[in-house]
């Protein structure tokens, strides 16, 4: 039992750890410094998203758009280079990602509704606005060489892509673990509640997880589209779930209130090192997304084992319905 | 207990809805027919092709593939299970199994299988909320996920091609002038009805949405009628995906997408409630007959598709927004 929990506590770094080994076994050459940082600059993406869905996440709430966000401002942020300049478009580019964030974190405030079912609704919503802004064709950027530029590899394995994201994360620990802002987030998670009651604003809170993880989105879609240099609509609609599945691998509960930015780097690498190696073992797109869904369902199954474990016999484990997650906040 | 079960059956009497407020429940039925016939009116206005027999057809045939999952999907939403997002994978199970086993095993057990294996997906969809409860939204979203990577993995990732012309005569023909796959919607709605008002098992789904912690105190099976849900909702989609394969005579494993927020906005602006408890399947289908008809409107006036989808998104916004807001009128 004790085992169990300590194997659950530090289950991140075993899965990584397991991964790393199999996937180092069946591709050779595979923990060559080129390879891990490739694996990385794929993994950046999923984590630039992955930071923001963290701190949503542990606040007890969650956000399906992040992938329509992610093709929204790359395209917006493509089309305007050639109006207002490559910096300027940039900055837009991830502004549209906080106009979106914020658009979610109001509804969700202000109808007070589930914000799985009302980001599954703006999700749809981005993702339409994108095929209409492109006419469902992709765009191209006016700058190759910056992409070229954006793809330079420092220190044999970082990008400027994976630096930013490892950076971020580092800093998000910090903000999450040695901050009052960032333990009020745990608080309101946990218990919206008793959040309020002792006076912190959870309404704000999660107005602010809304538009950080928007903003998240944003800059990572800003970033792919720089990297390759285009904004395509399509882009990032298989990401949800996996973003989803690197944050849970990482240790963040879906009913919120619990959850680390070293665990979701945890979960981001793995995710990132999974996808590689089955790219390098050519594993087709769709046995891809087989792995990264069992891997979801099968970290959320054992994750309620866990929690179940703990209670009293006879007690039932909490309803799903009971959890802000699925109420949405603060009814 | 019986008189309990029966107010609570007897979904237009006394529900949460019109515990506040009688004119707000009746404004919201009426509101969806004004809603109906304002559609109408402005599409006979914009467009001569709107009251031809052969649009209005048309209307009714695109309504019923999707209606068939609209049907299940209301007992998802009755049971406070949120949504079916796996509802892409059923439907492609359904359409490219019923094509692909043709060959094999002949059209009509091709198609019971089809839709046997949906049902399995959605077995497994309520294992997981039901039994092990895990979040709805997740659980299918990574089954359907799952799902989906299987049957293309199954097929090859390549386009199914329908194999025996008889079942797709039979798919495409008329019974009694009507379209046969608006007959087998229109027996599914009715079946649908009849259990979510009539049955035990739709009174045990309203008690278990409208209030999980009661209704297992009543000793209502609650988990078994969650997962029932979901098997429900994922045997309509295939029965659904095999009716369109079967029409279509090809089916790619993308046949399915969006259709889970074709039905999702249908049911939630007919008005039944996103956290459970509350609805019918009739409320479900007026708000299908809106959506439809406000999509063929769209398309007659030359509306392109992203911004259909981008009104489809706005209607669940408004729809979900004025559920809670007459909730919270109602709890008052």
């Amino acid at each position: 039992m004790r085992f169990l929990s300590l194997a659950s506590q530090h289950r991140v770094v075993i899965i990584l750890g397991l991964t790393l080994i199999v996937s180092a076994l069946m591709v050779p050459g595979y923990l060559s410094a080129s390879t891990l940082g490739l694996g990385l600059d794929r993994a950046a993406t999923i984590g630039l998203i992955a930071i923001g869905l963290t701190v949503l996440l542990i606040s007890g709430q969650i956000d399906l758009s992040g992938g329509a966000v992610f093709a929204l401002a790359g395209i917006v942020s493509v089309i305007l280079q050639r109006e207002i300049g490559i910096l300027p478009a940039t900055i837009v580019g991830v502004l549209v990602g906080t106009l979106a964030g914020a658009i979610n974190g109001m509804l969700v405030v202000g109808l007070k509704v589930n914000s799985l079912v009302l980001t599954l609704a703006t999700m749809l919503i981005f993702r339409s606005l994108a095929h209409w802004i492109t006419n469902s064709q992709p765009v191209t950027g006016a700058d190759i060489m910056l992409s070229l530029a954006l793809a330079k590899i420092y220190l044999d394995v970082f990008t400027a892509r994976s630096a930013l994201f490892i950076v971020l994360i580092v800093v998000l620990h910090f903000w999450l673990t040695r901050t009052i802002p960032g333990r009020n987030v745990f608080a309101v998670g946990s218990n919206p509640a008793a959040a309020k009651e002792s006076g912190i604003a959870s309404d704000r809170i999660v107005f602010l997880g809304f538009v950080f993880a928007g903003t998240l989105a944003g800059l990572a879609g800003v970033l792919q589209s720089l990297v390759t240099n285009t904004g395509s609509p399509v882009f990032g609609s298989e990401l949800t779930v996996a973003v989803i599945a690197a944050v849970v691998v990482g240790g963040t509960r879906l009913e919120g209130g619990k959850g680390s930015a070293l665990g979701t780097l945890g979960g981001v690498l793995t995710i990132g090192s999974l996808t590689i190696a089955m790219e390098f073992q050519s594993v087709p797109a769709y046995v891809q997304q087989v792995v990264s869904g069992l891997i979801l369902i099968l970290l959320v199954v054992l994750d309620r084992a866990v929690t179940t474990k703990g209670r009293a016999p006879g007690t039932r484990p909490a309803l799903v319905r009971d959890n802000p997650i699925t109420q949405g906040g603060n009814i | 207990m019986t008189e309990a079960a029966v107010e609570i059956s007897g979904v237009n009497r006394n529900d949460r809805f019109t515990r506040g407020s009688r004119l707000v429940d009746v404004l919201s039925k009426a509101g969806l027919a004004f809603a109906i016939l304002a559609v109408m009116l402005y599409g006979s206005f914009v467009s001569p092709a709107f009251f031809t027999s052969g649009n209005l057809l048309n209307v009714l045939t695109s309504m019923s593939i999707v209606g068939i999952v609209v049907v299940g999907m209301t007992f998802v939403l009755v049971v406070g299970g949120l949504a079916d997002l796996s509802v892409p994978a059923t439907i492609a199970c359904g359409a490219i199994l019923s094509l692909g086993l043709q060959p094999m095993i002949g059209p009509l057990p091709a198609f019971v299988l089809a839709v046997g294996l949906a049902g399995l997906i959605g077995l497994l969809n309520g294992v997981l909320v039901g039994y092990a409860g895990i979040n709805p939204i997740i659980a299918t979203l990574g089954i359907g996920t799952i799902g989906l990577g299987i049957v293309q993995a199954a097929v090859g990732g390549v386009i199914v091609y329908g194999s025996n012309p008889a079942s797709a005569e039979f798919a495409k023909g008329r019974l009694f002038g009507i379209p046969v796959v608006v007959l087998i919607f229109l027996v599914i709605a009715l079946v649908g009805h009849f259990v979510l008002s009539r049955s035990f098992w739709g009174r045990w789904t309203l008690a278990t949405g409208g209030n999980y912690g009661a209704a297992e105190a009543s000793a209502v099976p609650v988990q078994a009628v969650k997962a029932g849900a979901f098997v429900i909702t994922a045997l309509a989609s295939g029965i659904s995906g095999g009716l369109l394969g079967l029409t279509l005579q090809s089916a790619r494993p993308l046949i399915g997408a969006g259709y889970e927020f074709s039905a999702i906005t249908a049911v939630v602006v007919g008005g039944v409630s996103i956290v459970g408890g509350f609805g019918s399947v009739p409320r479900a289908i007026a708000g299908l007959i809106f959506v439809q008809l406000l999509t063929n409107v769209m398309v007659l006036d030359g509306v392109r598709t992203p911004i259909q989808g981008f009104v489809l998104g706005s209607l669940i916004v408004g729809a979900v927004g004025m559920d809670a807001a007459l909730r919270k009128r109602g709890v008052a």
